[in-house]
């Protein structure tokens, strides 16, 4: 039986290694693109300037890191959930092999400065068709895969996986209409108002179906299996399952408060923002109450303390996003550090906690074995937790003295601090403490990268000692 | 209904129709509306130089540090000087400047200032100076430094290739204007592309106060401030924060960005005007240059500080630069 799987496991741990590399890539250039926010002598080359290395940051950890693990755990997932092998094994290697040459094009063009300058949609257009048909491939095996299935009832991870399947799709066909002006230069079909819109349409749900509904697959899939315990409620999975996809989509002109976009579009995006903390709270109430079945997992099961934590930032990013939408908060925070405080808590919170508790589940299995070390990864997790609580805190303090500095007028209406310097020079010390909780963040996911390949180094071994010695499938059969 | 999770593509169809119903609401139906396509009277395309340096911007990603639009709130419409625009609307950022707009660049993050108003704020002799060393200019700045754009020369044929892709959307550039391109960017380099699309920035509106610019004093007038040691100090300080940047702290000038104030020639003729051409200058910008007769700097753009000094302050800087002129002076002997 586990024979029949090798082929894709390993195809799975080509993804977990591959955006453990890319992980790893991001995170650095993250930590150099906030050292020179203070320091802008950093800023060494055309090609390692803050405006060209931002976007290989976002996109060497959304794409590389994010939807690399996306790939691997969702193959993993699908294959449990169906109790079958991928249909098509040699696809899901070859789309391995493309993932890691469009990621290492996209890193190397954005340095270059070819960028569309939409954000979370920077890659220019040859890459963009790299990305389709690496979608394509993946949706094909998901769906062959689900439809050859040997289980009949679709679990809950699978909806989760088949949402994610087709909204990104529709996401980024659109917002990545675009018309070439040579190999890689190309405008938005869209124009000011409508380019704002369908951009943040994209951007919005960018995070939606890639930062919320594989995570949550994974977490529905991964706490139950590493804690035991089954999920609380059915019913309640597939209310929050329907009002989350639904709403979604209407949120995107909520990053457009203020603007030239019409302020029905505004509004009507406030609106259902505010709703999305429903079917977003469904899922956090459902963790909950899944290790509410028995709290002594926390102390007993390692993995959960990062499943808990992850759902509780999941939690506090979907209300803390709801109450930026709203104009009065976002008239103060908008446009200030604030914002980065705010995607920081999802992405090292509960997408990093989400992903790495997943992958230190899976990775053993893969060798029937153990992981090499709960003590390191328990290391790991008080590193990144406090790493990620110091740098959104901080950001949070920084927007709100900055957003506060550009609001301040005398009873005449003249500004007290007329001179736009005087309000970013305050940010430096905010951003160095940012800088270091980003050291600190950083050494604990090197804990992380550590202990997987030592858990694979591990797996190898046990395997090599099986091979000298008959299975006991074999002798069973 | 609980049937629909066995079976998996009529679960994939009726996502794929829940995720539509906000995609059409709010993406898809707004792009046929007309409140979406609006466009302010007399918008034309970026001239051919200023779109070269919209692709710089694009390529060297402006975008993350700075946004380009101001928002309806009375702090933001002060900073970026839009309150002294004859109408409501020039004040903030409206959607029919942006209707040429592929894609926008509004932003998400104010690391640096809006640059929406920019081709009201600042000269082009003051972004040359700063993009080649913006801590020179901005002590405290953490911009980095531009100054390699000065090494790229900006490439007419593919800026061509760029027009045509920008008519295919809806940029209504002529063909004489595609055919005149590679001539109008010949020499220049992708600084000068950038420093021109800079100082383009905000001008579909007009934001200059209409009215309150158009300032005449005959060059008779005499300067009403007495030249006493208050007078001269408080110009000193005025001078510091509005001018010292470009023409220097002791108003000698910088090369490549503004001209001393202190030597002997004035707007690039020697010999001196009175108090009252200082004064046009300073309120109404370069464009009373023509009014005095004198070509000042080819590309000079100095912008009209009418916003930024009252009448008053005006005359008091010019009180400090005399005291500073005969100081010079007397130096000189």
């Amino acid at each position: 039986m586990t024979t029949d799987y090798r082929y894709d496991h390993q195809t799975v741990q080509g993804f977990i290694l591959s955006a453990i590399f890319w992980g790893v890539v991001g995170i650095l250039v993250g930590l150099l693109i906030s050292v020179q926010l203070w320091h802008p002598a950093a800023n060494l080359a055309p090609y390692l300037t803050y405006g060209r290395l931002r976007p290989v940051h976002t996109n060497s950890l959304a794409f590389g890191l994010g939807v690399g693990a996306i790939f691997g755990l969702s193959f993993w997932i699908v294959m449990r959930l169906c109790k079958r092998p991928l249909l098509f094994p040699r696809l899901a290697r070859l789309q391995l092999w493309l993932f890691n040459v469009g990621i290492a094009a996209a890193a190397v063009t954005l340095a270059m400065g070819y960028t569309q300058s939409n954000e979370y949609a920077e890659l220019e257009w040859p890459l963009d068709i790299a990305i389709v048909v690496l979608w394509v491939m993946f949706a094909v095996n998901v769906f062959g895969t689900i439809i050859k299935r040997r289980e009949e009832q679709m679990y809950v991870s699978l909806w989760y996986i088949i949402a994610t399947v087709v909204a990104v799709a529709v996401l980024y066909l659109v917002n990545n209409l675009a018309v070439p002006a040579g190999l890689w230069k190309s405008y938005h079909v869209f124009a000011g108002v409508n380019s704002a819109n369908v951009e943040w349409w994209y951007g919005h749900n960018a995070v939606g179906f890639v930062f919320t509904t594989p995570i949550l697959a994974m977490f529905y899939y991964f706490l139950p299996k590493a804690t035991g315990l089954p999920i609380f409620s059915h019913r309640l999975s597939i209310v929050a399952f329907w009002s989350l996809i639904f709403a979604y989509l209407w949120t995107g002109a909520h990053l457009l408060v203020y603007t030239p976009v019409p302020d029905w579009l505004q509004t009507l995006a406030i609106v259902f923002t505010v709703f999305l903390i429903a079917p977003s709270w469904g899922s956090v109430v459902n963790g909950y109450y899944t290790v509410g079945q028995d709290w002594s997992k926390m102390r007993s099961s390692y993995l959960t303390k990062f499943f808990v934590l992850g759902i509780t930032f999941y939690g506090l990013q979907t209300v803390q996003g709801p109450t930026q939408a709203l104009r009065v908060v976002s008239q103060l925070i908008h446009y200030t550090d604030w914002v980065p405080g705010h995607v920081h808590m999802g992405t090292m919170g509960w997408v990093a906690l989400t992903v790495t508790a997943s992958v230190y589940y899976v990775i053993p299995r893969i060798y029937g074995t153990e992981i090499f070390s709960e003590k390191l990864a328990n290391v790991h997790f008080w590193l990144v937790l406090v790493g990620q609580l110091l740098f959104s805190i901080t950001m949070w303090i920084t927007g709100i003295r900055q957003g506060w500095m550009w609001k301040a007028t005398d009873a005449e209406g003249h500004l007290t601090y007329r001179n736009f310097t005087e309000t970013l020079a305050g940010n430096y010390p905010f951003w160095q403490v940012r800088t270091l909780a980003g050291v600190i963040f950083t050494v604990g996911m090197l804990f992380f990268v550590y202990n997987v390949l030592m858990t694979i180094r591990k797996g190898r071994a046990v395997q090599a000692a099986e091979a000298l010695q008959p299975s006991p499938a074999v002798t069973a059969a | 209904m609980a049937d629909i999770y066995k079976k998996p593509i009529t679960f994939a169809v009726l996502s794929a129709v829940v995720v539509l119903v906000g995609t059409i609401a709010t993406m898809a139906y707004p792009l046929l509306r007309a409140d979406m396509h609006p466009k302010v009277e007399g918008l034309v395309p970026l001239p051919a130089l200023a779109l070269a340096g919209r692709d710089v911007y694009q390529r060297e990603g402006c975008v993350s540090c700075h946004t380009q639009t101001v928002r309806p709130l009375p702090s933001e419409v002060v900073r970026y000087g839009g309150n002294k625009a004859a109408a409501p609307g020039g004040q903030y950022s409206v959607a029919g400047e942006f209707a040429y707009d592929h894609p926008f660049l509004w932003g998400s993050k104010r690391t640096g200032p809006d640059l929406a108003f920019e081709g009201w704020i600042k000269p082009a002799g003051w972004h040359l100076a700063h993009f080649t060393d913006p801590q020179k200019v901005v002590p405290q700045s953490n911009m980095p430094s531009y100054a390699f754009l000065k090494d790229q020369s900006i490439d007419g044929v593919a800026l061509q290739a760029h027009m045509r892709a920008l008519r295919s959307v809806g940029v209504p550039y002529t063909d004489a204007q595609i055919a005149a391109a590679p001539a109008e960017v010949q020499g220049k380099t992708d600084l000068d592309g950038l420093v021109a699309y800079t100082v383009s920035l905000g001008k579909a509106v007009d934001r200059s106060g209409g009215a309150a610019l158009a300032s005449d004093v005959a060059l008779a007038t005499p300067n009403p401030k007495t030249h006493d040691r208050t007078t001269i100090k408080q110009g000193h300080k005025l001078f510091a924060a509005n001018c010292a940047a470009c023409h220097g702290d002791e108003a000698e000038g910088q090369e490549g960005v503004a001209p001393s104030l202190v030597d002997d020639t004035f707007l690039g003729v020697k010999g001196d005007l009175p108090d009252a051409a200082y004064f046009l200058m300073v309120k109404n910008g370069s464009d009373a240059k023509k009014g005095l007769g004198r070509p000042g700097v080819p590309d000079g753009g100095m912008s009209s500080f009418a916003k930024d000094l009252s009448d008053d302050d005006i005359w008091s800087v010019i009180v400090y630069l005399r005291a500073r002129k005969a100081h010079e002076a007397a130096e000189g002997e």
